[in-house]
């Protein structure tokens, strides 16, 4: 079953809604895709069936992902929800899994707007049960009205840390402790252009408040040392770092908690473009590997275009005004919009993000990879969780040749596994360049191929029979 | 300038890797120069099957040999490419693939391949994985596969400790006919060398064009699949009657899904993509042969190369008019067959009588003049 | 106390309880609920072991993208975090399958 629209959004998170919204308003037919039975993403994610927050308990988050969800409920916009998408071919064809099985969607523009995830710089025992993400910990508060265990200890980096750990804390959940890569003068570095979004800025100070009140320990310039445990996590030994992220000595703590939260960052998901061949651009301050777009969002591959933190980290609001500068682009595109109106569009969304750029930039540079907490990674950590490849599998691939991921990839299988790179690719990539003594970008990017996600194949064959196979004719003899 | 090579050749596959190291061997000194890396093209990225079943009657005698040299991959390459030798299954589920199946494993049987045919009982439990709708099945000995993604790391290391110079991330972009041999135009500078060998897949067309010398080469865009690990639902490598089925389950859990079928793509730009409905159809025909592969997760789908010359026959032989060079390629189901074939012509370069014969390109030319005494020198 | 990965916050109105069973092991939970919450909300940690390795493992991402929490149900493995409860859902931990180790 195909089905024709004038675009194609894929990923209903901020960027993906306004875009489509736009374009919907402008009269163009659009099929909004995502996984999730509920528009909003990760940020604005709908709490869970059948689960009711409390009023006392409803932010801006769940404001705004409500509003989210009235809008598209009066718009045009045809909603596909719970919907798989493994391959997106040229031209664009989009293929999904859905509850009625396999569907494909043709249409001439596409917008993808697949987000972001956690980057976790690996240490000894990150992969023991118990030891989650940043984000994974925001999942479970918003969308499950939980906390993620009794007492728990939250690390990393970035707004992330104070955001979770101020939740935990409102849910009359216990912080072990907060261990934060940065020192008070990186946060202070960063408050004059965290400024300039002075809401924003608020929001945070709130919390930064709610956790002084709680009393909870603060270990600046501290990472985690280890995670220790056979089963799952049991102890957690963290250690002072420089402010590169590098280990200075050895282990200072131990806590106990029931689960360590911890976050290094995010990752843009920017699979689609990079299946289609776009222009991909390593930016650092962006998370990583985005497609080259221009203002509106559009790549090096006609009719395609990137949104939201998918084209680069930087946040919600932003994520949104970008979502809706594509949404206008593909309405132009199609006719629907005259240049006159588009270009006054623009331009006061452009204006807009503008004053969002140092607030962004800032987050941006506390959120980045660290060069050299990656350098500090010990031999026999575990990089690759899919396929428990260790640092020192990786160091042996470039002695052995590898120049570029993708032959690590095929050297070592990092990258081979089901996560398919996503939670090794920016480590992985980082510790290559090094052991090589080359810029990052030189390792290249993983080869983009389908599914974008593992697909039963169960969900994949559907029913047929075997006259149904379009067996071509026997090879020659 | 350095002194130039005994030996270039274009093209770092299996074809040009194996002649690259056994001329090396031999005792020349030879320069491989590769566009990518070392087997990074067709030959890192096939299903690595290694079958009679699925190989040309008129290459059985070679693919047999060729079998055992894989067997025997540790005395000649030294590295792992995880060969398996194991039973070879081709289905038959209609009337028309029982024909089909039960005349062509004859042929093949003449030609010298140990096929036998079996009910579809019996062929359950020779695969105790497979289908009850097999009618009959064609059964070979001589099969097994290797793991394709292995063989980059594995010819490398052979051909460093060969002493092969190796220019990759470098490519050819003329030859030219030079004092002593010939001179090879490369994004790195010239190389110049006494032999040449044209090894570059698909791009032999191309590459050829560069000495003036036509040789149509079809582009096939062949599909594969693997999947996440799964529990082990099958033990010998299976295709089917058409050909156009492989099929096996790797040690460490992963099942691959191939069989030619085709997505879409261009030479010219080296591009290539899938075909969504070509993807499904082929892992619902290999999911009606084994079906407890419904249980496992697709990991991974793309696409590769494959040159084919008009008569599906290789191009392995010396190129008419230009003494000391030979192409190598285009042999179709060259993993199976592209070490036997790039052996037999080391040995001819390095001046030795090859044990069969070679595959002359003279038969797939095109605007030569055919007969005149300008035209090539002995065939093999 | 033993420890739980997972706790709900009071004041919050939920879907009805439900029953699941894991390895045979009754768990209660509430319909709706995302599956991998559940476990953790119980203190069922460990999901599976890494095939290479053999080391445990359970959830980590929450959004689908690891591919640590996968599940046998139906006997198709699925991600318990893209999972939602129901009543009597059967699920087997993949540790003893060889598909994730």
């Amino acid at each position: 079953m195909t089905a024709s629209q004038d675009l194609i959004v894929i990923g209903a998170g901020p960027a993906g809604s306004s875009a489509a919204l736009t374009a919907a308003r402008h009269g163009l037919s659009v099929a909004l895709i995502d996984d999730a039975m509920a528009v909003g993403g990760q940020v604005y994610r709908a709490p869970a069936n059948g689960l009711d927050v409390p009023p006392s308990k409803r932010d801006a988050d769940f404001h705004t992902g409500e509003d989210l969800r009235h809008a598209l409920g009066q718009s045009n916009v045809d909603w596909k929800p719970g919907r798989m998408v493994w391959s997106v071919a040229s031209g664009y064809t989009v293929s999904a899994v859905g509850p009625a099985g396999v569907e494909d969607y043709e249409a001439p523009r596409l917008i993808a707007a697949t987000g972001a995830h956690e980057r976790v710089v690996p240490f000894p025992g990150w992969t023991l049960p118990g030891v989650i993400g940043l984000a994974a910990a925001t999942i479970l508060l918003k969308s499950q009205g939980m906390i993620p265990g009794r007492r728990v200890v939250v690390a990393g980096c970035g707004p992330l840390l104070i955001a979770v750990t101020a939740k935990i804390v409102a849910a009359g959940g216990q912080v072990a402790a907060i261990v934060n890569l940065d020192g008070p003068s990186d946060w202070l570095r960063a408050l004059p252009r965290m400024a300039r979004r002075p809401r924003l800025l608020m929001r945070g100070a709130g919390w930064v408040l709610d956790i002084a009140r709680a009393r909870i320990p603060i270990y600046f310039r501290h990472s985690i040392t280890e995670a220790q445990g056979s089963e799952c996590i049991e102890t957690i030994a963290i250690g002072p770092v420089d402010r590169w992220g590098a280990p200075t000595g050895s282990s200072s703590h131990l806590l106990d908690a029931d689960m360590l939260v911890v976050g290094h960052g995010l990752v843009p998901g920017a699979e689609i473009p990079r299946l289609l061949g776009a222009k991909m651009v390593y930016e650092s301050d962006r998370g990583g590997w985005i497609p080259a777009v221009d203002d509106v969002g559009r790549t090096s591959v006609m009719g395609l275009f990137a949104a939201g933190d998918g084209a680069g980290i930087r946040g919600a609001e932003p994520a949104a005004l970008l979502g809706t500068l594509a949404g206008l682009a593909a309405a132009r595109d199609a006719g629907r919009l005259g240049q006159g109106a588009y270009e006054k569009s623009t331009a006061a969304m452009r204006t807009q993000l503008a004053s969002y750029q140092p607030f962004t930039n800032a987050v941006g540079d506390m959120m980045a990879l660290r060069t050299r907490q990656v350098a500090a990674i010990g031999p026999s950590t575990v990089v690759c969780r899919c396929e428990d490849i260790t640092r020192a599998g990786i160091d042996a691939a470039a002695r052995d040749g590898a120049l570029d991921v993708n032959q690590l990839k095929h050297f070592t299988r990092c990258g081979m596994g089901p996560c398919q790179g996503r939670m090794c690719g920016d480590v992985a990539g980082e510790l290559l360049a090094q052991a090589l003594g080359v810029p990052r970008a030189a390792v290249g990017y993983w080869t983009g191929r389908p599914p974008l996600r593992p697909i039963p194949l169960e969900d994949l064959i559907g029913t047929f029979t075997y006259g149904d196979l379009p067996i071509p004719k026997p090879a020659p003899l | 300038m350095t002194t130039p090579y005994d030996l270039i050749v274009i093209g770092g596959g299996i074809h040009g890797a194996t002649v690259a190291l056994l001329a090396a061997r031999g005792g020349m000194r030879v320069c491989v120069i590769e566009r990518d890396q070392i087997c990074r093209g067709a030959s890192g990225v096939n299903a690595g099957t290694l079958t009679m079943q699925m190989t040309r009657v008129a290459l059985i005698p070679y693919a047999l040999k060729a079998h055992a040299m894989w067997a025997a991959a540790p005395t000649w390459l030294g590295h792992d490419v995880g060969i398996v030798v194991c039973d070879g299954l081709s289905l038959a589920f209609t009337e028309g693939e029982e024909e089909l199946l039960t005349f062509r494993a004859a042929k093949r049987r003449e030609a010298g391949a140990p096929i036998s045919i079996v009910s579809g009982q019996q062929a359950k439990v020779i695969e105790p994985g497979l289908s009850g709708d097999v009618r009959i099945a064609g059964w070979c000995k001589v099969d097994g596969y290797a793991n394709a993604y292995l063989t980059g790391l594995a010819y490398r290391r052979a051909l460093v400790e060969a002493g092969v110079v190796l220019l990759e991330r470098t490519a050819a972009r003329g030859i030219a006919r030079c004092n002593g041999g010939y001179q090879v135009d490369t994004t790195g500078g010239s190389i110049t060398g006494a032999r040449l060998v044209i090894a570059g897949g698909v791009w032999i067309e191309p590459m050829l064009a560069w000495l003036g010398v036509t040789l149509p080469i079809k582009v096939l865009i062949n599909q594969l699949s693997v999947t996440e690990r799964t529990q082990p639902v099958m033990r010998t490598q299976v295709g089917v009657a058409s050909g156009l089925l492989s099929l096996k389950q790797y040690a460490h859990g992963t099942v691959v899904i191939g069989g030619g079928w085709q997505g879409k793509g261009e030479r010219e730009a080296g591009t290539n993509e899938i075909v969504p409905e070509s993807v499904v159809g082929n892992i619902r025909l290999a999911c009606h042969a084994i079906p407890a592969l419904r249980g496992a997760r697709l990991a991974r789908s793309w696409t590769g190369f494959e040159a084919e010359t008009a008569d599906a026959l290789p191009a392995a032989g010396p190129i008419p008019g230009f003494e000391n060079a030979y192409v190598c390629g285009s042999v179709h189901s060259g993993y199976t067959s592209g070490p036997y074939i790039a052996k037999l012509l080391a040995d001819r370069i390095l001046g030795r009588a090859p044990e069969m014969p070679l595959f002359s390109i003279d038969r797939l030319l095109c605007g030569t003049v055919v007969g005149t005494s300008t035209s090539m020198g002995a065939v093999t | 106390m033993p420890k739980v990965g997972a706790v709900r916050i009071a004041g919050f109105e939920r879907g009805a309880p439900v029953t699941i069973s894991v390895d045979g092991q009754i768990v209660k939970a509430q319909t709706g609920e995302m599956l991998a919450a559940s476990l953790l909300a119980v203190g069922i940690y460990r999901l599976r072991s890494s095939p290479t390795a053999g080391t445990s493992r359970g959830a980590f991402c929450l959004m689908g993208v690891c591919q640590e929490c996968l599940v046998r149900i139906d006997s198709q493995l699925r991600q318990a975090c893209l999972t939602t409860v129901r009543d009597g859902l059967v699920v087997t931990l993949a540790s003893h399958d060889r598909v994730t180790g």
